[in-house]
């Protein structure tokens, strides 16, 4: 048995739907064309797939993907909470599977109708008593109770803490952008934001405006895991996850974390990047590129910060000095990211991560030795670093 | 009373607010003014039956509160030229209107403004909707 | 269920002949237009422009003379008094088509959009009738309210020189109801409560002492009996040493605002936007989450010194909110 997941597992295939606002189809549908086009691309058949695993929120069953798909038998399927913050949560399951031999070859996947369908930006209301509707009840009076005003809670004190203005958001915003207009899956391909459209745009929850939330999307993603033994035979080369990680911190709640000693702080994130650096052995200096987790703008800045490509609270000048566009320090988000690209749960991040590593996105970073793949933010998290084979 | 030129517009401009009382007798009087006499406007057990807890204003109301929200502040040297409206949550009594608007677009060639309309009441918005109309070009 | 597979087709199949057709009844007004309807409309309306009513200040307007207001144009036509005996003229296509779609269980109908356009403004006098088009019946649709499809009808107004003076666009939605009672005609479908109100707690065994303590007016901070923190939101066990015994405190609602944010959309019936809520750091050293009232968004700030006092939010919740102290 292995000690730790360093190269324990690799990414062979990946796959996605359209990314539209109205699908006119079913979730089902969705995740079963996402996982098919990720089994395809890793060069495998539905009968070689013996492991699945998904988000909690996701609607559509293992078992009814895997009859869907054609896939056969399940040894391993399990299923990841928090919202985004399970985007590499499952790829930690889908490495832990295949390292120990539970699975030989993993889909995950996540598909939503999630504009055309039941929508986040409308809010958590009712419904059966369960800690969790206890925990949301502490917020729905006063109305508290979008993401976007979750998330502009800590970013107000976060800017006021350390001098961040919205001008930095919008930086985020734009280079983000920059990318999405290269890319033809995204939503906003070919319409490119200028910085005073970002300014004017209406505010959602102040500080938070318009462009510095994600969008909604109906789509899936999908990739597949397995070995690196079994990674050699297949065509692509392999995305290899150097370390792979999940993160809950002390005082954790699921995106209203608000009685930790300073709401400017992503503990779970920090926990996250200690683990990652730990396993894999590298640091900060060592990633050519970056999918940063950004339902919201501000997320970007905070995580720049836990996983030390700058020092807390400086992000915003990490961010304003270019670093996050190709020829910057940390070329981030280059698929668009889920402000411009589509919000898919942060799998569509996984997938853009895959593409850095083979060299295929359509804002291709020079080097591409290592990437970092990060997961929501302000719920219990997990992150991943890829590797070239 | 003042009426508008269309030199004196800018788009941007607000409209005074107004908000309108939502009274039974503004339902039906709305309703008949309008020769409208579908019962659910003014017999309050048919709209029960219709699943509304009370009788709800008819468009024709909904129009006419909406034509007079932009000519008390156009004046009546302007002419209405269209009614683009869309409906929303039903106008129930007990509850206040809010009638906002702005001038969205200017039209030099043919003298006329548009104006965005929002009739917002306690449940969301009631219509929303644009007015198109014809102000003179100096004073009459 | 909604229609699907053959059923729909079918269906679909029998919608085809009503698209583009006229309704086969022509309105024709039954008083041309006059002064006294004008002017009942513009009380009820509470509309006092001169040009409808005041002969004097109309004749020197650019209207030359007393006008009907434009969005009359409709009433002009309808039916009065018999349109509440509920019997259809079995000639009306609209009606038939209508009935069509109840019968395949698309019972709800509800308005969504009309577009008048006015060529000219009708003058006492005038005598209007108007013609009906069924104009386009989209695809089925899923909507808020059901599974359905939008009928498109245009009506054309005429006068006595057969001119036409105006037209009017009208969009219904003709949707399945699902155990809900169809409204008979107007804008108006699902039943709607009386006044909204906000969003209430989920109460269980760890939430619902700490909102009855709201409801005497107190805002109560959970505190472990065995060593004595404080702790919130309230929870089953002590984090620091594992005792489920607890009891309670009462806040002096004290407190500095630690973040906030102002909250502009979505807005949710039965709260009043732009919506200001806190974290606030309360003077025993626990946090709460609520409203900041009273105040100008643009007025609060981190470190501002607030006051909770305890409250009817609506009719039915009470809460503690804050004020600046």
């Amino acid at each position: 048995m292995p000690t730790t997941l360093k190269d324990q597992a690799a990414i062979v295939g990946i796959g996605e739907t359209e990314y539209s606002k109205n699908s006119g189809r079913s979730e089902l549908s969705l995740a079963s064309e996402a996982c098919a086009a990720a089994i395809s691309d890793a060069g495998l058949t539905p009968a070689d797939i013996d492991g699945m695993t998904t988000f909690t929120m996701d609607n559509s069953d293992e078992i009814e993907v895997a009859r869907a798909v054609g896939v056969k038998d399940l040894t391993f399927f399990s299923r990841t909470p928090h919202g985004g913050g399970a985007a590499i949560g499952v790829m930690h399951q889908a490495a832990m599977a295949v390292a120990t031999g539970s699975a030989k070859a993993v889909v995950v996947y996540r598909a939503l109708n999630g504009r055309s369908g039941s929508r986040y930006s409308e809010g958590v209301s009712g419904g059966p008593t369960t800690s969790d509707l206890i925990h949301w009840s502490w917020y729905m009076p006063s109305g508290l109770m979008t993401p976007a005003s979750w998330v502009a809670m800590y970013t107000q004190r976060y800017m006021h803490d350390y001098g961040c203005t919205g001008e930095d958001l919008a930086e985020v915003c734009l280079s983000q952008r920059d990318h999405a207009v290269k890319n033809p899956r995204a939503f906003f391909y070919e319409k490119p934001l200028t910085f005073e459209e970002h300014q004017s745009a209406r505010p959602i929850v102040e500080p938070l405006r318009l462009y510095d939330c994600c969008q909604e999307t109906d789509g899936g993603a999908a990739c597949v895991v397995v070995s690196p033994e079994m990674a050699r035979e297949l065509p692509h080369a392999p995305a290899m996850i150097r370390a792979v990680a999940q993160g809950a911190a002390g005082d954790q709640e699921s995106m209203t974390s608000f009685y930790r000693p300073s709401l400017s702080d992503l503990p779970e994130m920090d926990l996250v990047a200690k683990q990652c650096w730990a396993i894999s052995g590298l640091g900060p200096d060592d990633v050519d590129a970056a999918v940063m987790y950004d339902a919201f703008s501000s997320n970007v800045l905070f995580q720049l910060e836990s996983f030390g490509f700058c020092e807390k609270g400086r992000a915003k000048d990490f961010v304003r000095d270019g670093n996050l566009r190709l020829g910057g320090r940390l070329p981030s988000n280059t698929h668009g990211g889920q402000l411009s690209e589509a919000y898919l749960h942060g799998m569509n991040g996984v997938n853009e991560g895959v593409r850095l590593i083979r060299g295929t996105s359509s804002s291709q970073p020079d080097k591409n030795e290592h990437v970092l793949v990060t997961a929501g933010v302000g719920v219990p998290t997990s992150g991943m670093v890829l590797g070239q084979g | 009373m003042q009426s508008l030129n269309y030199a004196d517009v800018t788009v941007g401009d607000s409209l005074p607010e107004l908000p309108i009382d939502l009274t039974v007798s503004l339902i039906v009087a709305g309703a008949v003014a309008s020769q409208d006499y579908t019962p659910v406007h003014h017999d309050k057990s048919a709209a029960q039956a219709a699943g509304m807890q009370d009788v709800f204003m008819n468009i024709l109301t909904t129009n006419g509160l909406v034509s007079r929200f932009v000519t008390d502040w156009a004046g009546m040297d302007s002419r209405v030229t269209d009614v683009a409206i869309k409906l929303g949550t039903p106008n129930l009594p007990g509850d206040t209107m809010v009638l906002t608007g702005a001038v969205i677009e200017k039209n030099d060639q043919e003298g006329s403004v548009t104006v965005e309309v929002t009739g917002k009441n306690a449940w969301g918005n009631h219509v929303t909707g644009t007015v198109g109309l014809i102000l003179p070009r100096e004073a009459n | 269920m909604a229609l699907a597979g053959k059923a729909r087709e079918d269906f679909e199949k029998k919608l085809k002949p009503y698209v583009g057709i006229g309704i086969g009844v022509e309105d024709v007004g039954r008083n041309p237009v006059n002064q006294a309807m004008i002017r009942q409309w513009c009380e009820a309306m509470g509309d006092e422009l001169g040009v409808y009513t005041d002969a004097a200040a109309a004749a020197v307007s650019t209207h030359e003379g007393i006008v009907a207001p434009p969005t009359m144009l409709q009433a002009w036509i309808l039916g009065g008094v018999a349109m509440a005996g509920g019997e259809d003229d079995p000639r009306d296509k609209q009606k038939e088509l209508h009935r069509l779609f109840d019968e395949h269980g698309f019972t709800g109908v509800v308005a969504t959009n009309t577009e008048q356009k006015y060529l000219r403004y009708l003058r006492p006098g005038d005598e209007v009738r108007a013609a009906t088009q069924i104009e386009s019946i989209s695809e089925q649709k899923a909507t808020g309210l059901g599974v359905g499809y939008f009928i498109n009808t245009r009506t054309l107004f005429y006068d006595q020189d057969d001119a036409e003076v105006g037209s009017l666009t009208f969009r219904v939605l003709k949707f399945e109801t699902e155990d809900r009672p169809s409204a008979s005609e107007g804008e108006g479908s699902s039943a709607i409560p009386g006044k909204p109100q906000r969003i209430k707690p989920v109460l269980g065994h760890d939430n619902e002492w700490w909102w009855q303590c709201v409801e005497k007016g107190e805002l109560a901070i959970q505190k472990c009996s065995s060593c004595g923190v404080l702790r919130h939101p309230p929870r089953p066990m002590c984090g620091e040493c594992q005792s489920t015994d607890w009891e309670f405190i009462f806040s002096t609602g004290r407190g500095t605002i630690n973040s906030y944010v102002v909250i502009h959309y979505p807005e949710v019936p039965g709260y009043t936007y732009p919506l200001v809520v806190a974290v606030v750091d309360l003077e025993e050293g626990t946090r709460f989450v609520s409203n900041v009232v009273d105040v100008d968004p643009a007025e609060v700030e981190i470190g501002m010194s607030v006051q909770a006092s305890i409250e009817h939010v609506d009719d039915e919740m009470k809460l503690p909110v804050f004020r600046r102290a």
